[in-house]
């Protein structure tokens, strides 16, 4: 047990004040807009929860919210598979290509955002990209501009590409957590590899899963500028994510609103996070030993 | 023939995540736009040789290494110290504590945007690349504690007991002890905090709107009615430079960062 000691507040005070001062200040703050009509910031006007009840009460902001619980799913089904499975043949294999492929994979996490839908519009284009003139040359009539479903594939292929690592890295963390003795009790009891994955490699990535689980969720719900680059919510608002709303706003110096939004998405990460935490130590009362 | 097919896959995830990249990097080795004295479409250096004569684009070099750094030193200064407390002490709201670093860690920068250019244009942190650094540090301290607190935590207590005993103050203990025995972590928890500070663009672009602009914004800024392509990718390939490095460097360390309560 770590012993009681309420002078480790001290060692703590310094990250506190930061994080206060570049997070809950600015969100104290602009609650106060939200429930303001402000034409220019010295001109405040009270207005209650107009703006809330504008948002809370359009179809759009439900459409919205719909597509972005869409996005996360696919992305989610597609990377956290994805990235186990790749994590468990590399831990069956050298050194050597351990740390190629964990090294070339990160890769794209070093892409600054607004650089991505660049890169990847730029492999797409029919005239010159490699990818865009290998599907006109394999006779695909593909058009991410005014196709909605193949905008989709774009995002979602995009967004795999540019997050994969982190899966895998999280991933294979966990896995190269598990002390060499597990196998051997499995080899014993002439476990299968299903259940060798079933009952101890999953258990023992749960923690650093349940990270990249949470991670990946918050970043494609509330994906924006990837998004916005590529078709700009477009065809027809088929790619139209909540951010790209409050983006919309923010652009327009609509400060009422868009501080009223910017408090709804806050209050949705929250609860977003407190079920996560309510989930995870529900079935995890303590914490994990440290790894040797 | 088991290996044989993971080697086939590993070989598909490394054409997956370099072709796209390899058209930026080819890209940049061509003009692409009509010059005298050079054939378009051609390789050519000309676009690295443009980067080199505009004082526009090396000051954006400049001011993003300036902002990354300042913030790493930042997220690590204060990090260390909380990872201990977290990693060695209980106290009172250490759980609410650590919950709320959760929340912001996970807390888009999209949504964070208004509040934080209304609140920085007030006191004047706006333009600068102090504001960026000081900004990312909403999502770069939990990180630095999280990680860190797990590398403190594998460190057995005695070690800090014997230190005390020998007659270290706390941060005598910090500097000459704690720090060189988990110096990889030191290095993993840099290196995440440097790409997700390097790589962040919402917050760095409501923040630089006239000024102090990082090379995220100055690429921004190359598109117009005649985008120079080549100069837009060949700066996209000198951003990816430093991550690059950083990566190759804590390559064997990557994974352990993170065998951590959440």
């Amino acid at each position: 047990m770590k012993p009681y000691d309420n002078s480790a507040w001290f060692l703590v005070l310094p990250a506190l004040v930061i994080v206060t001062f570049v997070g809950i200040l600015p969100l104290v703050a602009v609650t106060n807009y939200s429930f303001q009509d402000l034409f220019s910031l010295n001109n405040p006007y009270w207005v209650g929860i107009d703006w809330y009840r504008n948002i809370v009460t359009s179809e759009r902001f439900y459409a919205s919210l719909g597509r972005s619980f869409l996005f996360s799913a696919i992305v989610l089904s597609i990377q956290l598979p994805l990235g186990i499975w790749i994590a468990l043949l590399l831990q069956r294999s050298h050194r050597f290509i351990v740390s190629t492929v964990l090294v070339l994979i990160t890769v794209p996490l070093v892409v600054p955002w607004n650089m991505i839908p660049v890169i990847w519009l730029n492999f797409i284009n029919p005239n010159m990209g490699l990818a865009g003139r290998m599907l006109a040359w394999l006779g695909v009539g593909f058009d991410y501009k005014f196709n909605a479903l193949h905008t989709w594939i774009v995002l979602v292929v995009m967004d795999t590409w540019h997050w994969l690592g982190l899966v895998v890295v999280l991933a294979y963390a966990g896995i190269s957590s598990i002390p060499p003795a597990y196998y051997q009790a499995a080899a014993i009891d002439a476990a299968s590899p299903w259940q060798v994955f079933r009952f101890i490699q999953l258990p023992k990535m749960k923690t650093v899963l349940s990270m990249a689980l949470l991670l990946r969720f918050m970043d494609s719900f509330m994906i924006y500028i990837e998004a916005f680059r590529i078709n700009a919510g477009g065809p027809d608002s088929a790619t139209a994510f909540l951010s790209l709303d409050l983006g919309e706003e923010i652009q327009a110096f609509n400060y009422g609103p868009s501080a009223a939004r910017s408090i709804v998405y806050f209050l949705i990460v929250l609860t977003i996070a407190w079920s996560f935490k309510a989930a995870t130590s529900m079935r995890a009362p303590v914490t994990m030993a440290p790894a040797k | 023939m088991k290996s044989l097919g993971r080697i086939i896959l590993f070989a598909a995830i490394g054409a997956f995540v370099l072709v796209p990249l390899a058209q930026t990097i080819m890209t940049s080795f061509v003009s692409t736009l009509p010059r005298s004295g050079i054939v378009e479409g051609h390789f050519s250096l000309i676009n690295y040789q443009n980067i080199s004569h505009s004082a526009v684009l090396k000051q954006a070099i400049l001011n993003s290494i300036i902002y990354v750094v300042l913030n790493v030193v930042l997220c690590l200064g204060v990090g260390l110290p909380a990872a201990y407390a977290f990693a060695r002490y209980s106290f009172v709201g250490d759980r609410q504590l650590f919950f709320l670093l959760l929340v912001f860690r996970i807390t888009p920068t999209v949504v964070l945007s208004l509040p934080i250019f209304v609140l920085f244009a007030q006191i004047g942190l706006e333009n600068t690349p102090v504001g960026i650094a000081l900004v990312h540090c909403v999502f770069n301290i939990p990180i630095a504690i999280w990680i860190l607190e797990g590398f403190i935590a594998s460190v057995p207590r005695e070690f800090d007991e014997t230190a005390f005993l020998d007659g270290h103050s706390l941060p005598s203990f910090f500097f000459r002890h704690l720090v060189p025995a988990i110096a990889p972590g030191i290095g993993v928890t840099a290196f995440f905090c440097f790409i997700f500070s390097w790589v962040e663009v919402v917050l760095a672009r409501i923040l630089t709107t006239t000024g102090g602009k990082p090379i995220t914004m100055a690429i921004n800024a190359l598109f117009g009615f005649r985008t120079d392509f080549g100069l837009v990718t060949a700066m996209t390939v000198l951003a990816l430079v430093p991550g690059v490095a950083m990566i190759y460097f804590v390559r064997n360390h990557l994974a352990k960062g993170f065998v951590i309560r959440t």
